[in-house]
């Protein structure tokens, strides 16, 4: 299949979506999976196509019902440990 | 020779070239391979350049309101700056701002390596901004060349060491953890917040047991609320300077708001054009600077990693929204709300003397995030007051700052001020003074 494109995003897409990027990008090196990953502001990833999308508690609603790709919550970007158990089930499921 | 002298006399007064050359060797430290050098060199300087025509685009988008605020108040036309004299400055010094940042950045890493300041800041575009400051307040105490370089590096160095190390324990209040602290804008917003919560509040009683209703959550995407704020701004202050005026001060910008030529005066298209116009600048000034940072933090980082490995990352302030939502929501309306009220008190009395126009960015990510830490420290009450102070103190931050940078970054500091910016643009302007 053709790589998966995921998106990491936050209201502006600029400082916190990025450092989640770097986290996201930490976790599926250790992991072995092999993405496309994008840092971007709500606006643009609503109107953009990917398969995975992390974002944050406030912004979830928002995107919920709203884009095709699965949405995973995280809480705390800085964590890799919570990227880890709330992604990797959800990766598993599409690769 | 010739060499050194084409760098600095062409590549260098680029700034989107120069910050290309910083990202070639960032990339080139990371041993990455010759793609992805290519490619991540050429997206940062894209990214500069897009950031430049969005940067155009929103003073187009706000200038005739600038205009219409000096007619309105009758501003002495000694107070009144160019507005976009800052673009122009920001141009003819792009490269010393670049030098500044790194250097900066390296006194940063040095500190954090051998004192118990741990935090490394990692928050690109203010880091950016901020190097603008502090080369603009150096400009304005009349330094030039490696005098400009070496007093705004130092500027800049003591911006971001210092004040993500107060805002630290604060920062741990908030979230639980030390993971990391907050390297933004914001922080004057988040101690005053912070203190005035504890003065007031009662903590006990959070923000976050109060259901928002749902159909208020829109204003969470930042581009739909300041094109909103902005469009309704336009609406009353063309009704308040009446017809004529408005198509006189308003009917001017018509060539540069409108898509096409031969665009017909009304208030209401005008205003609903110049709105939206701020949000398209606001969303091609985001991916510049997307663009140009998804390149150099990583680089960044990856150089504070290997050198400081118990760093504490200074971050962006987003990094503690999801910790109090409807903190967040209250600090923007309830600041928006004082900030406009001020601004309406002090021009009608005669007070403000200098054109300041809505806040709306300001408000969302600098004003409101105090409101989050007032709650952390006093509640909602805490919450509440903490935000009405501040929304009238931004005002004051901008009054004061628009002087202490006039021939700079005043133009800046109106659209994109209020916080931080403004108050070290005042800082600056007290230390140069000694100069």
């Amino acid at each position: 299949m053709a790589k998966l494109k995921v998106l990491a995003v936050c209201g502006f897409g600029i400082g916190t979506s990025l450092i989640l990027k770097m986290n996201i990008e930490k976790v599926f090196k250790n992991n072995g999976i092999d993405a496309e990953i994008t840092n971007t502001d709500i606006t643009t990833a609503k109107g953009m196509n990917s398969d995975v999308i992390f974002t944050s508690k406030e912004l979830f609603t928002q995107l919920e019902g709203n884009v095709k790709a699965s949405l995973i919550q995280i809480n705390n970007f800085m964590s890799s440990k919570e990227i880890e158990e709330k992604g990797l089930p959800v990766i598993k499921k599409l690769v | 020779m010739a060499v050194i002298n084409y760098l600095t006399t062409n590549i260098f007064k680029q700034p989107s070239l120069f910050l290309g050359v910083i990202a070639l060797i960032g990339l080139l430290l990371q041993r990455k391979s010759f793609g992805e050098v290519i490619k991540g060199t050429f997206k940062t300087i894209i990214g500069v350049i897009i950031l430049f025509k969005g940067v155009n685009i929103i003073s187009s988008a706000v200038s005739p309101l600038s205009g219409a605020f000096s007619t309105l108040y009758q501003l002495p036309e000694a107070n009144q700056f160019n507005p976009t004299g800052w673009l122009d400055f920001l141009g003819t010094n792009g490269s010393t701002i670049g030098v500044v940042i790194v250097l900066a950045f390296a006194i940063n890493l040095v500190v954090a390596r051998f004192t118990p300041i741990k935090n490394i800041f990692l928050t690109g575009h203010i880091l950016f901004w901020m190097s603008f400051i502090s080369v603009a307040v150096g400009a304005e105490a009349g330094l030039q060349g490696m005098a400009l370089t070496m007093f705004a590096t130092f500027f800049l160095a003591l911006y971001i060491i210092v004040v993500p190390a107060l805002l630290r324990p604060f920062v741990k209040m908030v979230t639980g953890s030390d993971d990391f602290t907050i390297g933004h804008s914001s922080s004057i917003f988040c101690l005053i917040g912070a203190g005035v919560g504890k003065l007031v509040g009662d903590k006990e009683k959070s923000t976050e047991d109060i259901k928002i209703p749902k159909s208020l959550e829109f204003f969470r995407d930042t581009t739909v609320a300041t094109s909103l704020i902005l469009f309704i701004t336009y609406i009353i202050v063309g009704l308040i300077i009446g017809g004529t005026t408005s198509q006189e001060v308003f009917g001017s910008a018509l060539g540069s708001i409108s898509t096409i030529p031969g665009m017909q005066f009304d208030l209401f298209t005008f205003s609903l054009m110049a709105g939206l116009t701020f949000g398209a600048g606001l969303t091609v000034l985001l991916t510049g600077v997307r663009l140009m940072l998804s390149e150099i933090v990583p680089a960044f980082k990856g150089i504070s990693d290997k050198f400081i490995p118990n760093a504490i990352p200074a971050l962006d302030i987003p990094m503690i929204f999801p910790f109090a939502p409807n903190a967040l929501l209250i600090g923007f309306t309830v600041s928006m709300i004082t900030s406009i009220l001020t601004i309406i008190v002090l021009a009608a009395t005669g007070l403000l003397t200098y054109a300041v126009i809505p806040l709306a960015v300001a408000c969302f990510f600098d004003a409101a995030p105090g409101a989050i830490f007032a709650n952390a420290t006093g509640g909602r009450r805490g919450a509440i007051v903490a935000s009405m102070v501040n929304g009238v103190i931004m005002v004051l931050f901008v009054a004061l700052s628009i002087p202490a940078v006039f021939n700079t970054a005043a133009g800046f500091n109106q659209l994109f001020g209020g916080n931080d910016f403004s108050v070290w643009s005042i800082i600056g302007s007290v230390i140069g003074k000694l100069f």
